[in-house]
């Protein structure tokens, strides 16, 4: 029974840090109504940021944090004036090449200057808390409080800001919006950002937990995605739901499954809530069958 | 009080449609450029490139019937690139069946996942469609890693090097070059033939607007499962003829992410939904990728990668249409349809 609780709980906390790297791809998505293949390669960056700091400087990544995601909020803004906003008014497919060719392009700069060497960075927390027979990670811990906060705040700041506001105005229709005096370039810019951003803190978050290598970002993505379709597209509590249920099953199935076929497991689990509930646990109606950016 | 009869519908100058599924003169010097490229046999580190060009036409063309024709843009086909090496790599190895016969089965079985993505996809459109495929093949990935009995797990499968007719196992690369042309020049005929007849207007159709094509009598759904199915099955060709020239499957590259997109890549380039656009995108990018790679690979890896996917954003921005496209504005008699 122990065992069992001890698998749920790691599961529910490293499915938090999960959803904490998916907010910005669900973010992102759920105001541009775009894919952006290249996240997982935003979070390496971020990661080797934070390597860089711990080990430069001897920081600790979570202090990192203040650094890595300004830093990340000013190349979201660049990617997407670079590659993002030529690309919006063109046939929708342009948006999918053109961030897979950054995907691809980014992952090769990485190691062509990091080489293929995983990155590691020395433990920062030597125990575990211990309650009764269950040990829980520090690390994993503070990633869940920062998670759990994070998608606090940004509920906060999309429900009563006039930021938040104006986001929701812009999903809710685009041309309205812009009417009504909203600059949707602009949100748009934020959005992208600000999603960037939110993967510089997940990247923060997850640097003690994993190693740094330049194809890290494809294992994570592919996670990020299931998550994001999980838990609807451009649902932030979605996310979260989705992360903790990924987690949860990846805990189990690695420890009653062999841990390849559990990866196995949460692709079949995408397909079958592909086929059974296409709009994911909370998302929109419909979002499915229209594609949503077409 | 006249009343104004339209003219019956027969009589009318109906808008003439592009004329799809005729052979041009571009085309025909293309082929005779790469007959002469064949016969000539050139130096043999040329040989290899010109080969995997025409292998890689091949692929692009086969995923271009899915995407660029019935609008099903996959991120998955290498699962049948590897379902197509692994069936006529196992059949051989096995059961001593010659990989001319297992090719066929291959790209049966091929077909069948193909019909099988299809229908799972059926209610899915755009990136919900793509993250689908792209998790089908994640799925077939780790089987065929675990299913180690079977594949070879992560050691992969090698063919004897031993050349022989049967085995489909040459000693030139020039009757490589051949086969390979062969198989590209096979796909282009599919293609073509599609295009011009009514199985590719219902496939055009369908991507352009399915509720109208479902509206005038077409079965959407058929539709699509049927040109996932044939997308599929000439992938699987393709990936049998790669492991009859490399000689081993590694399982790492067979079924990847990378090579379900350079599939989707070459077409883009190229451009989408026209039968020379595959061609000409794999023509150009296959031998400046390995190019790029046999010359750039030493001084720093990655190197290639970086230029050849900046070249891609460049290209995607751009020219959203195309080489096909681009080259179509360029000229007056529009060669590149």
């Amino acid at each position: 029974m122990s065992t069992l609780i001890q698998l749920v709980l790691s599961g529910i906390l490293i499915g938090s840090v999960y959803a904490l790297m998916s907010i910005g791809l669900t973010l992102i998505f759920g105001v541009l109504r775009i894919v952006n293949f290249a996240h997982g390669e935003f979070l390496m960056i971020a990661m080797y940021g934070a390597w860089a700091f711990s080990n430069l400087f001897g920081l600790n990544p979570y202090m990192a944090a203040t650094a890595i995601v300004p830093a990340m909020f000013l190349f979201g803004a660049v990617v997407y004036w670079l590659v993002i906003s030529p690309a919006l008014d063109k046939p929708h497919l342009v948006v999918v090449f053109a961030t897979m060719a950054l995907s691809i392009f980014l992952q090769n700069a990485a190691l062509m200057a990091m080489t293929a060497d995983l990155r590691d960075i020395p433990p920062i927390f030597n125990r575990s808390i211990t309650i009764g027979s269950i040990f829980l990670k520090v690390e994993l811990l503070l990633g869940f409080l920062i998670t759990i906060l994070c998608t606090v705040g940004l509920q906060w700041m999309i429900k009563k800001t006039y930021l938040g506001k104006a986001i929701r105005a812009t999903v809710q229709d685009g041309e309205a919006a812009m009417l009504m005096g909203i600059p949707v370039p602009r949100i748009f810019l934020i959005t992208f950002a600000g999603g960037s951003a939110l993967v510089g803190l997940a990247a923060c978050v997850m640097v003690p937990l994993f190693s740094v290598f330049p194809s890290v970002g494809l294992n994570f993505v592919l996670i990020a995605f299931v998550i994001v379709v999980l838990g609807g597209m451009g649902s932030i509590e979605g996310a979260l739901l989705g992360g903790i249920c990924v987690g949860v099953m990846q805990s189990l199935s690695g420890y009653y499954i062999a841990p390849a076929f559990g990866q196995m497991f949460f692709f079949v689990l995408f397909l079958l809530v592909m086929i059974f509930r296409p709009n994911g646990l909370l998302g929109q109606k419909g979002a499915a069958m229209i594609g949503m950016n077409e | 009080m006249s009343i104004a009869i339209p003219a019956p519908i027969s009589s009318r100058r109906i808008p003439v449609l592009p004329k799809r599924g005729r052979i041009s003169w571009f085309e025909i010097v293309l082929l005779a450029i790469s007959l002469g490229l064949v016969v000539s046999g050139i130096a043999p580190s040329l040989q290899d490139v010109i080969l995997l060009s025409f292998l890689f036409a091949g692929l692009a063309l086969a995923w271009n019937i899915a995407g660029g024709y019935a609008g099903l843009i996959s991120f998955g086909h290498s699962a049948f690139f590897g379902v197509g090496a692994y069936t006529s790599t196992i059949l051989l190895l096995r059961y001593d069946i010659s990989p001319w016969i297992g090719i066929w089965v291959g790209a049966l079985i091929a077909a069948v996942f193909g019909s099988v993505l299809a229908l799972i996809c059926a209610r899915l459109r755009g990136p919900f469609f793509i993250l689908s495929t792209l998790a089908f093949a994640e799925v077939v990935r780790i089987g065929a890693l675990n299913w180690s009995s079977l594949t070879g797990g992560p050691e992969g499968l090698s063919i004897p090097p031993m050349a022989s007719l049967a085995g489909m196992v040459f000693a030139s690369k020039a009757t490589y070059a051949a086969l390979m042309l062969g198989y590209l020049v096979f796909v282009y005929g599919i293609t073509k033939g599609l295009e011009a007849s009514r199985f590719g207007y219902y496939l055009f159709a369908i991507r352009d607007n399915d509720d109208a094509a479902s509206a005038a009598g077409v079965n959407p759904l058929f539709g699509r499962t049927a040109a996932m199915a044939l997308s599929a099955a000439l992938t699987g060709v393709g990936g049998s003829l790669f492991a009859q020239y490399f000689l081993y499957l590694d399982p790492t590259y067979v079924i990847s992410p990378e090579l379900s997109f350079q599939f989707a890549l070459l077409p883009a380039v190229g451009g989408l939904g026209t039968a020379i656009g595959p061609v000409l995108g794999s023509f150009l990018i296959t031998p400046l990728s390995e190019l790029l790679r046999s010359h750039l690979g030493n001084a720093a890896a990655g190197l290639h990668l970086v230029i050849y996917s900046f070249g891609l954003i460049v290209v995607m921005l751009y020219f959203p249409a195309g080489l096909a496209g681009a080259l179509n504005k360029l000229t007056r008699w529009k060669p590149f349809s």
